[in-house]
């Protein structure tokens, strides 16, 4: 089990048009992003500027840098969080949400 | 007995995938016409399959919080089996299908669109099938750049360009039981694959065959060594044989038809009490 988990943080006033960049999508060695629609229409295309980059696999990242070479417009920033910092965080997240759907019933 | 061939399959115990049945124009729905959805997650094929799951299900793991892990995947899972998921089969079953269904389209993969950025053109692996084929329009979203129609050769062909290469093939549903898509995909380009190979996510379930070596008739060539996209196959390098680890072997196949001597065989999954089940 690895001791640091990637954060990776994407300024989305800077990356603009992910799906004609591909910069870290097509660099990473691990497929840590993944870059979908932001909104669904009907009838026609998306556009590509519609499209977000977001860092799902995290859990897959080496910390490699790559992605934040290839970014030419410096949207990207990786750094690292303990394993066990956000292991409390996604806990206490959880329990807040729990608590809150006890309360609804 | 697979629950899916059970339910789905013909009177004659036959393997679903196979009943014509299951590609009936009767089983077709159009997509319900929802408001315009926001988000990547409005759209479970948006950003590839179960998508909000994985993420929450990558969440629970870093948490250590295996009831919050279990709870994810049931819950997707249970959503998943009545609407929306694959299963691996072998290039003949492949074969059988694009004698079934029609019509047959040529389509981009929405997977490597969201993993790899990949540009539609360059990208259309995937096949349509049914009539579904004729509304694309209904959800350009998913299938960017339109779909490119096939005669049953065509596709065939194609199909076999794409065997060849090493995509694992996959049966798509949409709206249990009505299939209606054909996938030729790939670790870890693949979300169907890689979710399942990273995370267990069985969203796409095993085939009905596994590979087995015949370790007489194995010459140790590695033809096989590149083929496998689970994970599942390595060479014993002292006794000089391939190694097929059954329990992790989906049964697409791809190993098989690269052995030059006919070393590798499909068994049905079943006809193995330690396998069957296994999906």
């Amino acid at each position: 089990m690895r001791d640091m988990i990637a954060q990776i943080n994407i300024d989305y006033d800077l990356c603009q048009d992910p799906l004609v960049c591909r910069g870290c999508l097509t660099v990473c060695p691990t497929v840590v992003f993944v870059c979908g629609p932001t909104k669904i229409w009907k009838f026609r295309e998306t556009d590509t500027k519609e499209y977000k980059v977001v860092a799902r696999y995290i859990d897959k990242c080496s910390g490699c840098g790559d992605c934040e070479k290839a970014c030419p417009t410096g949207a990207l920033k990786l750094g690292f969080i303990s394993r066990a910092e956000l292991r409390d965080r996604f806990r206490a997240e959880r329990a807040a949400k729990l608590a809150a759907q006890q309360i609804q019933e | 007995m697979c629950w899916l061939c059970e339910k789905y399959g013909d009177s004659e115990g036959g393997r679903w995938y196979l009943n014509p049945e299951n590609y009936a124009r009767r089983l077709y729905k159009v997509r319900k016409a929802t408001e315009e959805a926001s988000g990547a997650d409005a759209d479970p094929q948006s950003a590839g399959m179960g998508a909000g799951a994985i993420a929450e299900l990558i969440k629970a793991r870093i948490a250590e919080d295996p009831e919050w892990e279990k709870e994810v995947r049931d819950e997707a899972l249970e959503h998943a089996y009545q609407t929306h998921f694959a299963q691996v089969v072998t290039v003949d079953e492949f074969m059988q299908i694009l004698d079934t269904a029609y019509p047959l389209v040529k389509m981009t993969c929405g997977c490597r669109r969201v993993q790899r950025g990949m540009p539609d053109e360059e990208n259309f692996t995937c096949m349509g099938i049914g009539p579904g084929m004729y509304k694309w329009e209904r959800w350009p979203e998913t299938y960017r750049g339109g779909v490119e129609f096939m005669t049953p050769e065509e596709a065939k062909e194609w199909a076999l360009i794409n065997h060849k290469q090493g995509r694992v093939q996959t049966i798509d549903v949409f709206g249990t039981p009505y299939i209606g898509g054909l996938c030729q995909c790939e670790y870890p380009g693949c979300v169907a694959v890689r979710n399942r190979v990273d995370y267990d996510f069985k969203f796409l379930l095993k085939g009905h065959s596994v590979a087995k070596v015949d370790r007489d008739k194995c010459t140790g060539c590695k033809s096989c060594l590149n083929r496998c996209q689970f994970k599942a196959l390595n060479l014993e390098v002292y006794t000089n044989k391939a190694y097929i680890d059954l329990d992790t072997c989906f049964g697409c196949g791809l190993c098989a038809t690269a052995c030059p001597v006919d070393a590798i065989n499909l068994l049905d999954r079943e006809s193995l009490p330690g396998l069957a089940n296994n999906w």
